[in-house]
């Protein structure tokens, strides 16, 4: 490898040192025991829409290259997440996990009740490699160089902490802690040969970062459906001209009269995911409220208007 | 008339400060003014600001915090209902001072500093403060506030965004103002001395981009200089639009620098009441809504969204207060904007500090 190389393989590992999903404060939880039954099935139930988006990404990935060698190795990925036959393949170990955790099966392959903040990060990636090139797309995949080793501290993380999850629910991850560094391995190798500009280098970098941040999102929404909000004590909830107006320290954001109510309930008690379904109680004409609920308190969150309140039940 | 609803007050509280800044953009004729309005005055006005619509209120100055009686300040402001934001430099005010006012109803504090290194700012300020500051901003963290940082940038130290990054991810900021030198008062003195190149100013640009996709990054304030753009910039959101200014004296103005401007009449508090001065002034009128607007201003599209630019800046490049601003490339006068431009690729004179501050 040459010097160039080798400073460019340690800025992608930087970038994984300090923007991969192992550091996130719901992945933290998870692999100390600390996430509640309901916790682990919500990530378990979103995660599988990232999942489905893998083969889907991949299949985009396929039709961006140029010579049958590189297909003939990117090919396996589609083979390892979709089988070679029906119930084999590691979309359906997922799905043996959510059973394992208690889940409907059907209920999650049909993808009902993905969380809106899960959805867009997972569709966030697909629309990347769609409009982005073929070195872009492949760099983005590098988050595999950490997922072996994350899967191997998941299984046993969940061995030691959740008993009550059936242990053969756990193949997934160890199928993945070989699966995901020889597919690494590949990725980075192309990476390395093909990006020979100090522009490639840096658009890879990007890709990686952008990546990174997907993960990371899905994970905040994850997480966000079981916080328990309240306003943030420098936030106050007025009424202007009768219509609730929400006032922070340099703006102030008019809000309309849902608005205002979901942030009534944000009592730092009540869940996101309870916030939803008290909508929905209440307004049951409205279609997907529960979806506008987390998009709005994302939105909330986003800026700094909620304390995130704490997880336990 | 339609009713212009005020958002914003700005309460200028005192002229007093205890810094010398060379970038100082309060007016140069009033530093013989001490604390014109006395707390029950500033009272009256918050009360008529709510009653106007005025949501938050910045209590700035000059140095608010060398007023003694800014705690009945604080109380009054937040009595009227307003979102109290003090806008400080971090001294003389101590971190027991900032408690009393968070009792008082203080919501959230804006700390300037004048670079991330104490050498540096120290030397903008002609005072030693940096060390000071950081103790301040320190127990306004404790204390729980919000806390947005302000370092307002210029040729000295507008290549270090990281550090003012760093500084500010440090001290616990939720937000990050990284505002450019606005050459009036006495600043315009030292424009060549402070006034960056184009390409200093897009390499910087880069960096806060960089900086904001950082995971946990402050929220980064960062608008290109109006002297390297060739847009001029929508001055307060609009002169006598969103935001209502209050001088030490009592003056009702639509910005700080606008009692400058030559033949504008504004009324002061002392005299009529805030929504009488803030809606009837003839100086706020002049330059309010589109009426007072030249071509090319007149007829472009932009003009709901620059409002025409800065009246200021146009008075201060071209001696005339209702022309195009010279920062527009349409303007007239456009001219007087690229000679000014050409300042920065000059090597720099010496800073001249602003030394008739009221101790």
């Amino acid at each position: 490898m040459s010097d160039a190389d080798v400073v460019f393989e340690a800025r992608l590992q930087r970038t994984l040192d300090e923007r991969y999903h192992h550091r996130h404060p719901f992945n933290l939880r998870m692999h100390a025991g600390e996430l509640s039954p309901e916790e682990i099935r919500t990530w378990v139930r979103n995660r599988y829409y990232y999942q489905t988006r893998i083969p889907i990404k991949d299949g985009l990935i396929l039709a961006k290259a140029q010579g049958p060698a590189f297909r003939r190795e990117w090919i396996r990925r589609i083979r390892d997440h979709d089988g070679d036959a029906e119930h084999s393949g590691g979309l359906a170990l997922w799905l043996d996990l959510a059973e394992a955790v208690g889940l409907d099966r059907d209920s999650v392959e049909t993808l009902e009740s993905i969380l809106p903040g899960v959805q867009s990060a997972c569709d966030a990636y697909v629309e990347f490699v769609k409009s982005h090139d073929l070195l872009e797309s492949v760099a983005a995949s590098l988050t595999e160089l950490r997922a072996g080793e994350l899967m191997r501290e998941r299984a046993a993380a969940w061995e030691a902490h959740y008993t009550w999850v059936k242990p053969e629910g756990l193949h997934y991850f160890r199928a993945r802690t070989t699966q995901a560094p020889a597919d690494a391995e590949e990725g980075l190798r192309f990476v390395l040969e093909n990006a020979k500009t100090p522009q490639d280098r840096d658009r890879c970098v990007a890709a990686l970062e952008r990546k990174c941040q997907i993960l990371w999102n899905l994970l905040d929404a994850v997480d966000a459906a079981h916080a328990r909000p309240r306003l943030a004590r420098h936030a106050q909830l007025r009424l202007d001209a009768d219509e609730p107006m929400l006032v922070l320290p340099e703006r102030a954001v008019r809000l309309n009269d849902s608005g205002g109510e979901i942030l009534a309930l944000c009592d730092g008690e009540r869940t996101a995911r309870e916030i939803a379904g008290e909508l929905r109680r209440r307004h049951p004409e409205v279609p997907a409220v529960e979806d506008d609920v987390h998009h709005f308190l994302a939105e909330m969150r986003r800026l700094g208007a909620l304390e995130h309140g704490d997880h336990r039940a | 008339m339609t009713m212009h609803r005020p958002y914003n007050l700005v309460a200028e509280l005192t002229y007093r400060c205890p810094l010398r800044c060379a970038y100082c953009s309060n007016p140069l004729g009033h530093t013989a003014v001490h604390d014109g309005l006395d707390a029950d005055a500033w009272a009256r006005v918050f009360r008529e600001a709510a009653e106007l619509g005025v949501v938050h209120v910045g209590l700035t100055g000059g140095e608010p915090t060398a007023r003694p009686d800014l705690a009945a300040i604080v109380a009054a402001a937040s009595d009227a209902d307003l979102y109290t934001h003090l806008v400080t430099a971090g001294i003389p005010i101590t971190p027991e001072g900032l408690e009393t006012l968070v009792g008082a109803g203080l919501r959230s504090v804006q700390l300037s500093v004048q670079d991330s290194r104490a050498n540096a700012s120290d030397r903008i300020a002609g005072v030693e403060a940096f060390e000071r500051k950081l103790t301040f901003a320190r127990a306004v963290r404790r204390l729980d506030l919000p806390l947005a940082l302000n370092v307002v940038l210029h040729r000295e130290n507008l290549a270090r965004v990281d550090e003012h990054v760093a500084l500010a991810r440090r001290l616990g900021a939720h937000r990050l103002e990284l505002a450019n030198t606005q050459y009036y008062g006495w600043a315009l003195t030292n424009r060549a001395a402070l006034l960056p190149t184009r390409a200093q100013v897009e390499s910087a640009a880069a960096r806060v981009e960089a900086a904001r996709r950082e995971p946990g990054a402050p929220e980064i304030v960062f608008v290109l200089p109006d002297h390297h753009t060739d847009r001029p910039k929508p001055c307060m959101g609009g002169w006598g639009r969103r935001i209502v200014v209050v001088n030490p004296e009592g003056l009702v103005l639509p910005c700080h620098a606008a009692a400058e401007l030559p033949g504008l009449e504004f009324y002061s508090v002392r005299e009529r009441p805030l929504s009488e001065c803030w809606r009837d002034a003839p100086g706020i009128n002049a330059f309010r809504g589109e009426a007072w607007m030249r071509e090319p201003c007149g007829s472009c599209p932009e003009r709901t969204r620059d409002f025409g630019g800065c009246r200021c800046q146009a008075w201060l490049l071209t001696g005339d207060a209702a022309t195009t601003d010279p920062a527009c490339a349409l303007a007239p006068e456009r001219e007087r904007m690229l000679r000014v431009r050409k300042e920065a690729e000059h090597p720099a004179p010496d800073l001249v500090y602003r030394g008739a501050s009221i101790p």
